[in-house]
């Protein structure tokens, strides 16, 4: 008996020590998950922001667009966001901070509305902020929702250990590089510059691409209809954005989904829940121009410059927007 | 229920909790139930088929155990064979005789086309097939008495710990242990928790993070060529190993955790000297099984001699059926096919070899004997591999073309290193290599285990946030649950 009260007292001691171990390490990863810096900068820009505010770029990180060009606007995108999490961003923006944008800037390839986007909810360490993962279970009565939940608030470095080694290479980062929530365009490489662009589109396109696994099905778009019903009820106007991609992603993102069909099919669901949205599609903008890229689905610095630029101009042409 | 999933984090340590509390005369309904619901969160429909198993295989050991004459037994033995490898046939390998046929048809220009099903294969099933069928031999050669209580039966049939994949148990070895009262066993429990926690770091950081690169190489061979397609292989292989091993560890842990003691599945099988040394350190229970009921069943004399060509036709054909097992598919045919002709040319080459040892005086070199043993031995099962997964032979075929195109070799290692969950995947697999190595030394565990606490703790600590930091939590399916 003696030996049975002394075993779980050392499983007690274990216990504590990894929930305390545990504790740390998810303090730490929260406060220094560069991704979560980058966030919470914009976060305090925003709340500084005063402005009008024109412009809202919202979406994952394929949405460059520099609202320091294009006047009036904030970025306020995340790395690797999905509709889910803009839409209760948006969400909390609207009713909680009483600003309300005239005009969101989304991007809206094939790879966000990709079966996995919809099955993963990244960075809830982050997210737990906005989203109502309770609200989410219901909708989809899946318990799923909870666990992001718990992980958010409990256990946001696990399984993270590339943002971690991310974070730690920059430790050092500048934050007072951003401007109006805009992160701006990585550009300590240049693919035209990489021996191995073949392969590096290869993987770019299987890593996002794949889940549609040859069937050319739009994932599940609930949370993309809600964005647009979001939008719909503040009067807030959709500019939707296909940003430039390599020759070599589009290459194999070809050959893993029929691209023409996905696009019709968002355009055609995105006509029937809104009347009040632009097409900006600047996809084959930098054919043959691998050094307007980072890397194989992101621009840089200088193709985030042209591209922005065209954009204010044909608004400025079009006068689609009074300035 | 995955062992890998946040479900079985609160089932397992509800059911050890209730377990130790209720009186011994219940604890075998509480894991039954346990095991059933278990079970069942994979399919409801299941459930019958596992039951059907059960129920025939008890009620027809029941009846040999009645007889006494051998021979009188011999019916009910084959009706728990039909009954029992017809459901394994039917769910598991009726596409692929209906694709046989069909396809043989097509050959002979016949217009017969048998229509395909599409049968979703009970989960398990065969394991507990196997394990059902072993009882009830057992019963019929009278190793074994029937077990008289249903409900303890049909725990050893549905146990969760190994209904899903193992380790194959023997009537004789657990059903024993059912009937004891196991009193909590601190050391026996402690050791449960390294098992789990180690199968737990192989499956889910080795195993799933390896998963990552082969499945990008595997999913797409049209892309990549040469050294990436033979490099693809030779991890497959380490992420099967980590994967199985793993599942095989978590089951096994959990056993222990309630005081039961299952047969271990593997014994470091890249160690292995010989293709029939691998097989006895791989999948253990299965082999094992094949061995006593299967290879040692077939007629092995030619005119009242033993013949020793009939034991190699023998042993190709054990090994066949150990291909055939893992899938209907022929790939998986010519897997173990060409596991059994490895071995049998390395029977048939013995002498040769020997005399080749001799002359060039490897024999007077055992650790270079053994070193090159164990290389040719790990590239002859790595080249298995090409026939392990895929689903048909063209698809193997191919892939060994796409192997044998060494042209761009060197840019091939280059562009593999850029991938960081390739190069971390390969250290870890060095690592578990190792530590495997290290733990099979006997004083290791025992030097560790006499350490201070709060040494042993740091090394559990550490192990653990390893793998929360480097694992990957999708909720990934374990290799062998297609088997």
């Amino acid at each position: 008996m003696n030996r049975n009260k002394l075993f779980f007292k050392k499983l007690l001691v274990f216990l504590l020590l990894a929930s305390a171990m545990n504790f740390s390490f998810n303090a730490v990863y929260d406060h220094w998950m560069y991704y979560f810096r980058l966030a919470r900068t914009q976060d305090k820009q925003f709340d500084a922001y005063h402005d009008t505010l024109r412009y809202l770029m919202l979406g994952n990180s394929h949405n460059r667009v520099n609202p320091e060009i294009l006047g009036n606007g904030f970025g306020y995108i995340m790395p690797k966001e999905v509709y889910t999490q803009t839409y209760y961003k948006l969400k909390y923006i609207l009713e909680k901070t009483g600003k309300k944008p005239e005009n969101i800037f989304l991007s809206i390839d094939p790879v966000n509305f990709s079966p996995k986007a919809e099955s993963e909810l990244p960075f809830d360490g982050y997210w737990k902020k906005y989203l109502d993962y309770f609200d989410l279970a219901r909708e989809y009565h899946d318990p799923r929702y909870l666990l992001y939940w718990f992980s958010g608030n409990f256990f946001s470095y696990v399984g993270n250990y590339k943002y971690a080694y991310m974070s730690l290479i920059f430790f050092n980062a500048d934050l007072s590089k951003i401007k109006n929530g805009y992160i701006p365009a990585r550009d300590y490489e240049n693919f035209a510059r990489l021996p191995n662009r073949e392969t590096l589109g290869y993987e770019v396109a299987m890593a996002y691409l794949s889940s549609y696994s040859k069937t050319s099905q739009l994932g599940d778009t609930k949370y993309y209809l809600k964005l647009l019903a979001l939008c719909r009820q503040y009067q807030i106007r959709l500019f939707l954005l296909r940003m430039p991609l390599t020759d070599e992603y589009l290459k194999y993102a070809g050959k893993m989904i029929d691209i023409g069909k996905l696009d019709c099919e968002i355009i055609e669901l995105t006509r029937k829940h809104c009347n009040n949205f632009e097409v900006f599609d600047f996809r084959n903008e930098f054919r043959g121009k691998p050094e307007y890229f980072f890397n194989a689905d992101h621009i840089n610095p200088e193709g985030v410059a042209i591209v922005t630029k065209k954009i204010k101009s044909i608004l400025d042409e079009k006068g689609k927007v009074k300035h | 229920m995955l062992f890998n999933s946040i479900g079985y984090i609160f089932f397992l340590p509800i059911t050890i909790l209730l377990f130790y509390l209720i009186p011994f005369r219940w604890r075998w309904a509480l894991l039954l139930a346990a095991s059933y619901f278990f079970y069942l969160l994979w399919r409801v429909e299941f459930v019958l088929v596992l039951m059907t198993a059960t129920l025939v295989s008890y009620f027809t050991a029941l009846k040999m155990g009645e007889i006494r004459k051998k021979k009188q037994r011999l019916k009910y033995l084959l009706l728990t064979l039909v009954i029992n490898l017809g459901m394994l046939i039917f769910f598991k390998y009726l596409i692929f005789f209906t694709g046989t046929v069909n396809h043989l048809a097509g050959i002979m220009g016949s217009g017969i086309r048998l229509p395909y099903y599409n049968i979703l294969v009970p989960v398990g099933i065969s394991f507990y097939t196997f394990q059902t069928i072993g009882y009830a031999i057992d019963v019929y050669r009278g190793m074994i008495k029937p077990e008289r209580s249903f409900g303890h039966y049909a725990l050893f049939v549905s146990f969760f710990p190994l209904v899903l994949a193992g380790p194959i148990e023997r009537g004789r070895r657990l059903l024993p242990q059912f009937h004891i009262d196991h009193s909590f066993d601190p050391q026996l429990f402690s050791s449960g928790l390294r098992l789990i926690l180690w199968g737990m770091f192989k499956k889910i950081v080795i195993a799933d993070r390896l998963s990552v690169f082969v499945n990008a190489i595997m999913s797409e061979p049209d892309y990549f060529h040469g050294i990436q397609i033979g490099i693809a292989i030779i991890m497959k292989m380490m992420m099967v190993y980590a994967d199985f091993s793993g599942y095989t560890d978590i089951a096994i842990g959990s056993a222990r955790l309630l005081g039961f003691k299952l047969s271990p599945n593997f014994n470091r099988p890249f160690s292995a000297r010989s293709i029939s040394e691998f097989w006895s350190r791989w999948h253990i229970t299965l082999t094992s099984w094949l061995r006593d009921y299967v290879y040692f069943s077939l007629p092995n004399k030619f005119r009242g001699k033993i013949s020793n060509r009939l034991l190699q036709l023998n042993l190709v054909i054990t090994f066949v059926l150990v291909g055939f097992w893992h899938g209907p598919y022929w790939s998986y045919i010519a897997f173990g096919f060409l596991n059994g002709l490895f071995m049998v040319f390395a029977n048939v080459s013995r002498p040769l070899m020997t005399n080749f040892n001799r002359i060039t005086r490897l024999e007077s070199s055992p650790r270079l004997l053994e070193t090159l043993n164990i290389s040719v031995t790990f590239l002859l099962v790595c080249f298995t591999g090409f026939f392990f997964g895929p689903h048909s032979l063209n698809a193997s075929f191919m892939m060994i073309g796409k192997f044998a195109d060494l042209s761009h070799s060197g840019s091939g290692i280059l562009e593999l290193l850029k991938f960081n969950d390739f190069i971390l995947g390969i250290l870890l697999v060095i690592f578990m290599l190792w530590f495997e190595y290290l733990v099979s030394v006997k004083s290791f565990a025992g030097k560790f285990l006499s350490k201070p606490i709060i040494i042993r703790y740091a090394a559990y600590l550490l192990m653990l946030f390893f793998i929360l930091l480097f694992g990957v939590f999708s909720n990934q399916k374990f290799f062998y649950f297609q088997f």
